[in-house]
């Protein structure tokens, strides 16, 4: 191995390419595998008497979610100021500043809460996931479990994925709620808008279908927060060092797909 | 009880060959464990013991060789009868592993939850009557970070015990204890087994202890197995490796120079 | 399992048997329970046991404390060497008032 690095760089780049292509196989199959057993224990848990046990779910609903309500309503609301200052400004080269209230709907509930809501997830939840796994597996915690004869994935990936797809949905909802109300604030004041008004416009304006487009997303992006934080988690190597470093990937990765994924979306949503 | 099981062996191992990477860290062990029998199994850091374990465990799948354990093959065995098999083994890992999450009693109960149906009440004064038999009592209710080192050991003892399993391992139970909780310790095994006849299967690097509790010590060296005999036996060995394990000799491995130098600089060949 | 209960004197005597483990244990509580709450004075016949775990030692222990908070009489008889080996194991051979057996009982409370 060593010796060929001296050889064709050709090949070396060749080979890393065909290295890190196994790799990332390896790893979505590994993914695959977790998220399969994951809906597996959901599902046929109860039946074979070894059930997802619901404490945990309600805890990891309370960490993902009830603590990040105050973050999600802070930010969302500051994103729909930040679209309504835009918004007039640019609206007002074209006379139209009173369909600020339309942009800010559709982009709020289609990309700008969804997209927020789980970024922030991510960075608070999904980092946490990651580095709890990890930790427990270094410490032995998971053979432990395991010698006991409990599946760790059943007993803390299976909660962890279905509170992730309670939560950021409904944390979604929350955002596009605050973004709204965000827009309303400065339009109330710029265009004298009343908040009333501005209710009845958004509700007019909005389809069910755009609610539901970032309802969808947010529940992939949910999937994606779960999955990548998990198994991130599951596959730690080399002590606290290992914790530190998978924790970092974690956040990286899915982040990056979570904007990758909707960019996928939102291509063939509103094709 | 069960007097009527043909075979004495509660653990058999046949050819045990593991790999990490493409390193062999087991290479072809056999052992057997008989009912009743405090088996401890003995080496220095690298002697592949802690991995031998896992493969006991059955926490991963060897390259090849079979692992019978209770008179079942755990290496060919479905999730269900591998969750049955658990509910008769019990272990104490090196660090405690102990849930961050639970209480010390939480922690000590969890095996009953999973694997009986017992009363609230009952499962209580189970758990204080393990958390006695190690000398805890009274510290049911503090959470594991609350302890200290070897408090955490005990009571990992009292959860793998806490299903009076009929086999029982300890990974590494002195190491990091004084020499008075240690000692304790090994006491600990000793009334284990005599009181509630269990298998033991120790690994450990700690001489002292390994020649007063066992029954039978395996020497286990570079993924094979040495010796296996009894304390006697292991004490009047001829064998070179043994004796320095024994002595506490630095191994001093023979230099082929032409194999050294090349991995000094890297060419393979 | 169904234990069989007899009459001794002013005890009622429960005669667990065979394997009292985490599967039978439940129904050996249940029925010591039971008669501590008829207001029976209790003996437990231990001499078929030839297995207990903790949780039929746990199962004694809850008996005897209800017993005592009842003002009720409780004791274990024909307590093997296998059995007592256990109940050392937890500290609880001191616990426990143990008798060779229920006549025996009977012959200590008429001297105390």
């Amino acid at each position: 191995m060593t010796s060929r690095r001296k050889e064709n760089p050709l090949l070396v780049f060749v080979e890393d390419v065909g290295r890190a292509t196994v790799r990332g196989i390896a790893e979505l199959g590994y993914v695959a595998g977790l998220l399969g057993e994951s809906l597996y224990w959901l599902v046929l848990g109860p039946r074979r008497r070894q059930p997802v046990r619901l404490a945990a779910v309600f805890g990891e609903m309370m960490n993902i979610g009830i603590q990040a309500i105050p973050i999600v309503a802070v930010l969302n609301l500051a994103i729909g100021i930040m679209l309504a200052i835009q918004g007039i400004a640019t609206l007002k080269l074209f006379g139209a500043e009173s369909q600020v209230v339309v942009g800010i709907a559709l982009s709020v509930t289609r990309e700008f809460s969804p997209l927020l809501v789980s970024i922030l997830v991510a960075g608070r939840s999904g980092s946490a996931i990651t580095a709890r796994i990890g930790t427990m597996l270094e410490s032995q915690e998971i053979d432990a479990l395991r010698v006991i004869g409990i599946s760790p994935v059943r007993y803390l990936a299976a909660p962890v994925l279905l509170a992730m797809l309670i939560i950021v949905p409904t944390l979604t909802i929350l955002g596009d709620f605050m973004g709204m109300l965000g827009g309303a604030i400065y339009s109330g004041v710029e265009l004298n808008i009343s908040l009333w008004a501005y209710a009845n416009r958004s509700i007019e304006v909005l389809a069910v279908d755009d609610i539901r487009q970032g309802l969808v997303k947010s529940t992939v992006f949910a999937v994606i927060i779960a999955m990548v934080g998990l198994s991130n988690g599951f596959q730690v190597r080399g002590g606290a060092a290992g914790v530190g470093r998978a924790t970092t990937r974690s956040v990286v990765m899915s982040i990056s797909y979570i904007v990758l994924a909707d960019m996928l979306f939102t291509y063939f949503l509103n094709r | 009880m069960a007097s009527d099981r043909p075979q004495p062996a509660i653990i058999e191992v046949q050819d045990l060959v593991a790999h990490y990477g493409v390193r062999r860290i087991l290479d072809g062990i056999s052992l057997t464990v008989n009912d009743g029998e405090i088996m401890v199994i003995m080496g220095g850091s690298g002697s592949g013991k802690s991995t031998l374990l896992r493969y006991l465990l059955g926490l991963n799948r060897p390259t090849s060789g079979k692992v019978r354990m209770l008179g079942k093959d755990i290496t060919h065995m479905s999730g269900q009868e591998l969750f049955e098999l658990r509910r008769n083994i019990g272990v104490a890992f090196q660090g405690g592993a102990l849930f961050g999450s639970m209480t010390v009693g939480e922690n000590i109960r969890l095996p009953l939850r999973e694997h009986a149906k017992l009363d609230e009440q009952t499962m209580q004064i189970m758990t204080r009557m393990k958390l006695e038999v190690v000398n805890l009592l009274g510290f049911e209710d503090l959470m594991p970070a609350e302890l200290s080192g070897g408090m955490v050991k005990r009571a990992a003892v009292a959860r793998a015990i806490i299903m009076d399993p009929k086999l029982l391992f300890f990974d590494e139970p002195s190491a990091g204890l004084d020499p008075v909780t240690a000692a304790e310790l090994d006491e600990l095994i000793l009334r284990l087994r005599d009181a509630m006849h269990m298998t033991i299967i120790v690994v450990t690097h700690e001489l002292e202890s390994a020649f007063k509790i066992a029954d039978r010590i395996a020497v286990l060296d570079a993924g094979k197995i040495l010796l296996c005999g009894s304390v006697d036996e292991v004490r009047q060995s001829g064998d070179e490796r043994i004796q320095d394990i024994l002595n506490r000799r630095p191994r001093n491995e023979d230099v082929d120079p032409e194999e050294y130098l090349r991995r000094l600089t890297g060419e393979a060949l | 399992m169904e234990y069989q209960a007899r009459v001794e004197g002013p005890y009622t005597v429960i005669a667990l048997a065979g394997e009292v483990d985490l599967h039978y244990s439940p129904q050996a509580r249940e029925q010591i329970l039971h008669h501590l709450g008829e207001q029976k004075n209790l003996l437990v016949d231990l001499s078929m046991v030839n297995y207990i775990d903790s949780s039929g030692v746990a199962s004694l222990v809850e008996g005897y404390q209800l017993a005592r908070k009842t003002g009720l009489a409780f004791g274990l008889v024909g307590v093997s060497e296998a059995v007592l080996q256990v109940l050392q194991l937890a500290r609880l051979d001191k616990v426990f008032p143990i008798h060779a057996s229920a006549s025996e009982r009977i012959v200590s409370d008429e001297q105390a």
